[in-house]
């Protein structure tokens, strides 16, 4: 896919100079057919002299319309040879050969009549090697002998200067200006650039200033030779340079700029090696870590300390992907030199690969950095699809993110999501993209047969009323508040009696975020329902905010004998986490389907954002409630039961409480339908992220 | 075989910056204004008049300017060579030392030109100028420079059509 992307770009690069190119010879009148000269001139060049002793140019000034026949194919020949590499996915070699001789030979022509100045067509020339193959290789290495050439260009302009000692002859731009500004001088000298001039040659010392900045400039390039590090800083330079030549030499030098285009395509070769960046989304990883590990030699994490600690429910990180190297950034440490040294180390290993597992800030760094990286392989989770398309120019921030964004919509071809329904928006939306689903995590639970027992972990959560354990300071269970603490002793057969009674476990996952779910309709339904058996209703999530802290005041009011109310102050541990999921015997998920994104964006969960219910029902086989309009695709829908109004709650609830065999059978299905998300069944879609399953332009 | 062309390319362009006053597309030299560049004592400019009004670099684009200068250039090199008679001695003197001495006599014809400049470069002119070119004149004017500003010493016609 790169390869095809760079041949694609580079052939769009080259023919957009190309034709704009002879494009200005029309404009000023410099086609050979406009020109239709009478003499040849000699310009000590070899080739042109062979071209002179062979007769050609006489027999052209004898035969005028063999200029006209010229500048026919100078364009009939390039457009003969877009369209058929358009056509047919390939290039054309006797194309390609015819087109690489005629272009020298035009060139060669138009200098022999009208001085055209061959040094800058060289590129163009060296160039048009590569569209002679349709071998990767052989591309490549026509593109970095190109890379060299434009590095030599500057290098040999500036050894010229030095070796001929104008770089130390003091009043040498002082004279050049005069003499190559004549014409201005002599008239009215009356705009701002003669002044310039003027003002220049009358104090050479500031002339020679620029002289030698423009000898500094071109040795830079000699750093090129070594390091492809700056190709792009150098891409840059070659820019001022033509610019700074335009001003102070009235050169338009613009067309020597189609070699920038070898330093921009990444011609040098990497190691396979895959760098996975990832802020707080860890529970995304699982799966693209499974998967990476698989299919890359070596996989690099860099992800927060966090993050690490929470990517496993079981054990470390480092147990469950042993080949797999974590780049931890400490709690606390600043995001802008974490991201430089994530780079840092792509660059020094020449990393083939980047995913960007979130991307939810830095993003104008993160666009400066992808530009900067050469020919790397970029791909990206999404977690919105619509705020991924949004533009701002409300804030600064706003700004430089749609301008990131605009960036990453060109550069990014590969795409992810955790939804195939978000993979077809996206595509709808950018239609070149290449989109893969792949899940959060893949399929790990038995046969419901095997489940564990709904018996909460004493670590995991605390009955209300008990203190909090302080080995497990981060997992605050229910503090007691006002009311008078009840005996320890009192408390624990309390809980034995409810434990043995063998509670029905509704788990609400998420944080208590009021944008996202709405737990309204939660406390409302418990504080009307009464259950056939006990009861225990888990929200795991962050219970500290004060929206939390309403809604599960509310709830601890109706707790009784046949309900109990569970719930965590603090971030929930993995651990813990995976623990009540896999104990609970439904999930309940009063998610808001339409939302607004993380910028303010409309999103609807399902459809163009994934809400995290998608990872956790991938860690059990039990259903999930959840409100009418949330539709997830196969094989998601199996696990989803649907209710409009909380008398719908009330009634599936009952029914699953009486019927033991009902969740049974629900189970199994789910089971079954859930046995598709297998590392096996993702990856093709893997590769295809990769870049390495997609078809190339070459044959 | 990329190494042995790329040694093979370096000591070409070096055998040809050595050279010095030849090239060999495509290795050519990149060393303009390397020359060390005395203080002209006068600066020679053409002036070209086109029914009445001088041509001025101001008013036109660079590369259009350029094509009104350089057939001047080349035209009155062609003119002070001789056509370029050293050039093509050379080239004698060439091909005679690689024993090819009677190429020369066949290609002989090829390296004359014959051509009339000064109508040409009228009709070339109102091509460029987008309208006819009744009256032209060339001229050779030879400038001082002071404080930066260019002082006329002298002028000489040259082509009067």
């Amino acid at each position: 896919m790169q390869y095809s992307r760079d041949k694609n770009l580079l052939l769009t690069v080259y023919f957009l100079f190309y034709f704009f190119v002879f494009f200005f010879f029309a404009l000023d009148h410099r086609l050979l057919s406009q020109v239709r000269p009478v003499l040849f001139w000699y310009n000590r060049d070899l080739a042109e002299l062979t071209l002179i002793g062979l007769g050609l140019p006489r027999w052209m000034i004898a035969h005028p319309a063999a200029f006209a026949a010229m500048d026919g194919l100078v364009f009939t020949i390039p457009a003969s040879l877009i369209v058929f590499a358009a056509r047919k996915k390939r290039f054309s070699r006797p194309l390609g050969w015819f087109f690489t001789l005629f272009f020298a030979l035009y060139i060669l022509l138009a200098d022999i009549f009208w001085q055209v100045h061959l040094e800058p067509f060289v590129v163009y020339w060296l160039l048009s090697f590569c569209f002679l193959t349709n071998d990767e290789r052989t591309f490549y290495r026509i593109l970095r002998l190109c890379r060299y050439y434009f590095l030599y260009l500057f290098v040999s302009a500036a050894v010229w200067k030095i070796a001929r000692g104008a770089v130390f002859h003091g009043q040498e731009m002082s004279h050049i200006l005069l003499v190559h500004h004549g014409y201005l001088l002599s008239g009215d000298c009356d705009t701002w650039t003669c002044g310039m001039y003027r003002w220049l040659i009358a104090h050479p010392a500031y002339a020679q200033s620029l002289y030698i900045a423009s000898v500094v400039l071109e040795a830079s390039f000699l750093a090129g030779f070594f390091t492809r590090r700056f190709d792009r800083l150098l891409i840059l330079l070659s820019i001022v340079f033509v610019v700074a030549d335009l001003v102070v030499m009235r050169i338009p030098y613009w067309t020597l700029l189609v070699g920038a285009a070898a330093l921009w395509v990444d011609s040098g070769s990497r190691e396979r090696a895959i760098v996975v960046y990832e802020t707080t989304h860890h529970e995304n990883l699982p799966a693209l870590l499974d998967l990476a590990a698989s299919r890359f030699p070596r996989v690099v994490v860099f992800l927060q300390e966090l993050s690490w600690q929470n990517l496993c429910g079981e054990g470390s990180p480092s147990d469950r992907w042993p080949g797999t190297e974590f780049v931890r950034q400490a709690p606390g440490s600043p995001n802008r030199p974490f991201i430089h040294r994530l780079f840092a180390h792509i660059r020094r290993h020449r990393c083939s690969h980047l995913h960007l597992s979130t991307l939810d800030n830095n993003l104008l760094v993160f666009a400066w950095r992808i530009a900067m990286a050469g020919n790397l392989h970029v791909s990206l989770t999404i977690h919105e699809v619509n705020a991924w398309f949004a533009h701002t120019d409300r804030s600064i921030r706003g700004i430089s993110e749609s301008l990131a964004r605009l960036f990453f919509q060109w550069r990014i071809g590969h795409y992810t999501f955790f939804l195939p329904s978000m993979a077809a928006r996206f595509q709808q939306r950018l239609p070149g993209a290449s989109t893969s689903f792949i899940p959060s995590r893949f399929y790990t639970r038995g046969p419901s047969g095997e489940a564990a027992s709904p018996d909460i972990p004493q670590v995991a959560a605390r009955p209300s009323g008990e203190a909090a354990s302080p080995d497990i300071p981060q997992v605050a269970a229910r503090p007691s508040g006002e009311a008078a603490l009840p005996d320890i002793a009192q408390a624990a057969l309390r809980t034995q009696q409810f434990d043995a009674a063998s509670p029905f476990t509704i788990v609400i996952p998420g944080s208590i975020d009021p944008n996202r779910r709405d737990y309204e309709i939660i406390a409302a339904f418990f504080e009307s329902w009464q259950p056939a058996r006990p009861v225990r209703l888990v929200l795991l999530g962050d219970g500290n905010s004060g929206y939390a802290k309403t809604v599960i005041s509310r709830l601890q009011n109706v707790e009784s004998t046949i309900f109990r109310l569970v719930y965590y102050a603090g971030y929930v541990p993995e651990a813990i986490y995976e623990r009540e999921i896999r104990a609970a015997h439904l999930f309940w998920s009063p998610l808001r389907v339409e939302k607004k994104g993380s910028r303010d964006e409309p999103e609807v969960y399902g459809q163009t954002t994934a809400s995290g219910l998608t990872a956790d029902l991938l860690l059990n086989d039990i259903p999930a409630l959840v409100p009418a309009g949330f539709v997830l695709s196969p094989p998601f829908d199996k696990a989803l039961l649907s209710y409009s109004s909380p008398a719908d709650v009330a009634s599936i609830l009952d029914r699953l409480l009486a019927d033991g065999q009902k969740l049974s059978r629900l189970r199994q299905e789910i089971d079954s339908a859930f046995s598709f998300f297998v590392k096996e069944n993702f990856t093709g879609a893997f590769e295809e992220l990769m870049g390495s399953a997609s078809r190339s332009i070459a044959s | 075989m990329i190494r042995l062309l790329f040694t093979a390319f370096i000591v070409l362009q070096i055998g040809i910056d050595l050279a010095h006053s030849v090239t060999f597309f495509p290795f050519v030299h990149y060393g303009m204004f390397s020359r060390i560049e005395p203080r002209p004592d006068t600066v020679r400019l053409y002036e070209v008049t086109v029914d009445g009004m001088r041509l001025q670099p101001a008013g036109m684009a660079v590369y259009r300017w350029d094509m009104v200068q350089t057939p001047l250039e080349a035209f009155d090199r062609q003119t002070a060579t001789n056509d370029f008679a050293f050039d093509k001695q050379q080239l004698r003197w060439g091909l005679q030392r690689a024993g090819a001495g009677k190429v020369y006599s066949l290609l002989k014809t090829n390296l004359d030109n014959t051509g009339d400049f000064p109508s040409w470069y009228k009709t070339y002119l109102s091509g460029l100028l987008h309208r006819p070119v009744r009256q032209l004149t060339v001229g050779k004017a030879w400038y001082r420079s002071a404080d930066g500003r260019l002082v006329l010493l002298k002028k000489e016609p040259w082509i009067n059509l």
